[in-house]
């Protein structure tokens, strides 16, 4: 368990966007063939979105020294 | 020039750049099991990010990879989830083996293990465990290579002749210089590899469509089956995509080959600073690997081995000394993960086998000599195992990191400080209970209720060690204190 409160916000930060990338979330929300953005399908692009912010909360951590 | 012949040109230029690469690194090494076995543990950030991705990403990633969303659509671009995971796991797991891998001298993962668990009979389990699974995982890396070098020169190397020379090549950089000319190799693959599979993608997009976007564009009118999940042949099903999550991402991490990275590291800090910054080398490398897939689907329907996407493409429609460049990359690849896991295999053997149970007390450099032979040996085996040929090189990577999941409950009781802890009876009943598992949910009666057979055994594996651990004796007070007290002395500054 974290032990500080910048170690509860990354984790409950990844986890919260994890999973949005896991069904059902993923088959059910995001599994949108016909819905496009900016010029590639829904799933493609919502996940490479939450990919980002996956690392972005990683290096959030270790630059608050998680 | 015929593109067979600058293709096979470019990639034995490669071969020739590893060698002299492990001719330098032989150099530099002193005739020491740390140095050898483990790069003197003073590897800094630029040479383990390197080595890790490079290791991480296999023959599978331009391979399999390409193959998987031919035949299954954009579903594999789950591929992102066990990535990301792949570096939270070494953000919070990779300090502390590191703390106790310095503290106390380990060298391999069953060190760590048979140390904390007070345990000959978990040594011997896990040292069995990480080299029988890793095997198969040498036959997928020397496989891929066969596949690229066949490819390569038009079918005038034969696969099995192709399979061996790069065998033979990984194995010579790496008994002459150790783990120092797999890290120096790495560094040059890791960068070779992720170049190259980028302008080959971006270079077909373009070429055969017209650009990325247009590229989807042509997927949605002429294949729309292939970007909606399960995907066309109901692959992607939520259990599956769960389980190549949790068996990709935890399962290789547990592998001898990249626990061992751990280790290496110069310090703490440079594994929270990998953690963080690995992701974006593995995960953007399927994002090339989805339009080769998606895009080969489109403009090269119907291929046999689907994993053969994208030199299939290179040759139709690259210049020559591109699909060379891009092709010497492919095996970059497949050699920087064939060595690290050969490399691995030896640590094992040569540690927790010979040097505890055959010979205990001979010099550093019989050990090594020691070692170099193991190499030759490894060599042999896996140049038999892969003359078996296999269309998805994906299925095997899932079997071979299926196995290694299993030292998860085992890893994390040493990791995390706990006023319950493990005992080692559990450990081995969960470890057994875990692989029979798998046997039966891999082998027996695939994935039941559509969940990964590997997510099977972990959960009964799991179950096992709690229960068992609850009512048998625990490591030794003095044993859990010295080993979870440098845990809490390094991650968490405690005294």
């Amino acid at each position: 368990m974290p032990r500080t409160r910048d170690g509860w916000i990354a984790t409950l930060a990844y986890v919260l966007l994890f999973l949005i990338a896991m069904p059902p979330v993923t088959h059910v929300l995001l599994d949108r063939p016909e819905t496009w953005v900016a010029g590639v399908p829904l799933l493609f692009a919502a996940l490479l979105l939450v990919y980002s912010g996956l690392v972005v909360v990683l290096v959030w951590a270790l630059r608050r020294g998680v | 020039m015929e593109p067979w012949v600058v293709a096979t040109t470019l990639i034995f230029v490669y071969l020739l750049a590893t060698i002299v690469l492990g001719a330098v690194a032989n150099r530099r090494m002193t005739v020491d099991m740390e140095d050898f076995l483990l790069y003197g543990r003073k590897a800094g950030f630029v040479v383990l990010y390197l080595t890790v991705v490079a290791t991480f990403h296999s023959a599978f990633a331009f391979l399999g990879s390409g193959g998987f969303f031919y035949t299954h659509g954009i579903g594999f671009w789950a591929a992102g989830t066990w990535t990301l995971l792949v570096g939270a796991i070494t953000y919070v797991l990779g300090p502390r083996i590191w703390a106790v891998g310095k503290a106390f001298g380990y060298i391999t993962p069953a060190d760590m293990l048979a140390d904390f668990y007070e345990s000959e009979a978990v040594r011997v389990a896990v040292a069995i465990v990480s080299v029988v699974f890793t095997i198969l995982y040498i036959q997928v890396q020397a496989q891929g290579l066969g596949y690229i070098i066949n490819v390569a020169s038009g079918d005038r190397i034969s696969f099995e002749l192709g399979t061996l020379i790069l065998l033979v090549v990984a194995a010579a950089y790496l008994m002459a210089g150790g783990l120092r000319a797999v890290y120096w190799t790495d560094v040059i693959q890791g960068v070779w590899m992720y170049l190259a599979v980028w302008i080959g993608a971006m270079y077909l997009a373009f070429e055969l469509f017209g650009g990325p976007m247009e590229l989807w564009q042509q997927v949605r009118a002429q294949r729309p089956d292939l970007l909606s999940l399960p995907g066309p042949r109901g692959f992607f099903t939520p259990g599956m995509w769960l389980g190549m999550t949790i068996t990709l991402s935890f399962g290789i991490v547990f592998q001898p080959h990249m626990m061992i990275r751990y280790y290496t590291a110069v310090d703490a800090r440079t594994l929270k600073v990998l953690g963080a910054t690995t992701p974006i080398y593995l995960m953007t490398l399927y994002i090339p690997a989805a339009l080769v897939g998606l895009g080969g689907a489109v403009a090269m329907p119907g291929l046999d081995v689907p994993d053969r996407i994208f030199p299939e493409l290179l040759f139709a429609h690259a210049p020559p000394i591109l699909t060379g460049v891009i092709l010497a990359g492919a095996t970059a690849a497949a050699m920087s993960t064939l060595d690290s896991i050969l490399h691995a295999n030896m640590s094992v053997l040569t540690r927790d086998v010979y040097q505890r149970y055959v010979a205990p007390d001979r010099t550093q450099a019989h050990y090594v000599m020691v070692g170099r032979t193991i190499v030759l040996a490894l060599l042999v085996v896996g140049y038999v195992l892969s003359i078996q040929t296999f269309d998805f090189l994906v299925v095997l990577v899932t079997l071979s990191g299926a196995g290694a999941l299993q030292l998860m409950p085992a890893v994390l009781g040493v990791c995390f400080p706990a006023r319950r802890c493990l005992t080692r009876a559990a450990i081995l009943a969960g470890l057994a209970a875990g692989l029979a598992t798998l046997y039966l949910t891999l082998v027996a009666v695939p994935h039941p209720l559509g969940l990964h057979g590997g997510v099977w055994g972990l959960l009964v594996n799991g179950a096992v060690t709690l229960v068992v651990s609850g009512f048998t004796e625990p490591p030794s007070v003095e044993t859990r204190a010295r080993i979870h007290g440098e845990v809490e002395r390094v991650v968490y500054g405690s005294s």
